[in-house]
């Protein structure tokens, strides 16, 4: 499974949406992706890539393809 | 502010309050025995025949309503994490509340024993369990998922506009 196949099945497992609802979707953008929706998701994301996101990313993080941009950071290619 | 966690030992209904928002006629904890800030509290609910519910719930069988003993259950958890540094005296919320169960009835005069446990806190939100007994035996038992809005807020992009 490549890094942008976990990263889409993280999303559409946390929210309980479909692939295609991935592409333009933004915080609160659905109803699972709320404050505590958020916090799972970052959470899931973590584990799911061994990682540690600050907070400033985690803030940061608004949407399904900004969220990719940030991985990068962290030397995550899911763009 | 406080910086540092520490172990918390007999704190009476008025020190709660110090820590949780709730109050009468909706605090129903009386006494925290003991309190690890990030692992766990224990303490106690006496329920005595003057509890405002009793005449409503039953009249001719007072005991104590679930949704009480969940509370209860609910507010010595709140002690794990309302202990650690920042956290005092902000507000809570459910997330959920996963296999509770109900073993035996809490009648005027019984004392609930809560042992709570705290499996993680991360970013405002709490996950663990809490256990009540009664005279040793577990009368009643939660899973319980609690955000604390105020925190958990600083981590949100919502958040970053507030």
């Amino acid at each position: 499974m490549t890094d942008l196949e976990k990263y889409d099945d993280t999303f559409t497992t946390s929210f309980s949406i479909q692939q295609e609802d991935l592409k333009g979707l933004v915080y609160q953008g659905t109803p699972a992706w709320d404050s505590v929706g958020h916090m799972g998701l970052i959470a899931a994301l973590e584990e799911t890539f061994d990682v540690m996101m600050s907070t400033d990313d985690i803030v940061d993080f608004s949407s399904y393809e900004k969220g990719k941009e940030l991985l990068n950071k962290y030397d995550i290619t899911v763009a | 502010m406080d910086t540092e966690a520490k172990v918390l030992r007999d704190l009476s209904a008025y020190d709660i309050q110090q820590y949780q928002q709730n109050r009468y006629p909706v605090l129903f904890i009386d006494y925290v025995e003991e309190a690890i800030p990030g692992e766990s509290a224990k303490g106690f609910k006496n329920f005595t025949f003057n509890e405002w519910y009793f005449p409503a719930h039953f009249e001719d069988e007072p005991n104590v309503p679930g949704f009480i003993q969940v509370e209860a259950l609910t507010q010595l958890f709140l002690m794990t994490f309302l202990t650690l540094p920042g956290n005092k005296g902000k507000k809570t919320g459910f997330v959920s509340i996963e296999n509770a169960r109900f073993k035996k009835k809490i009648i005027p005069g019984d004392r609930l024993d809560i042992q709570a446990t705290l499996k993680s806190y991360r970013r405002g939100l709490a996950r663990g369990t809490s256990v009540g007994y009664v005279n040793g035996e577990m009368a009643c038992s939660a899973e319980l998922f609690i955000a604390v809005p105020d925190v958990l807020n600083q981590f949100t992009p919502a958040g970053k506009h507030l």
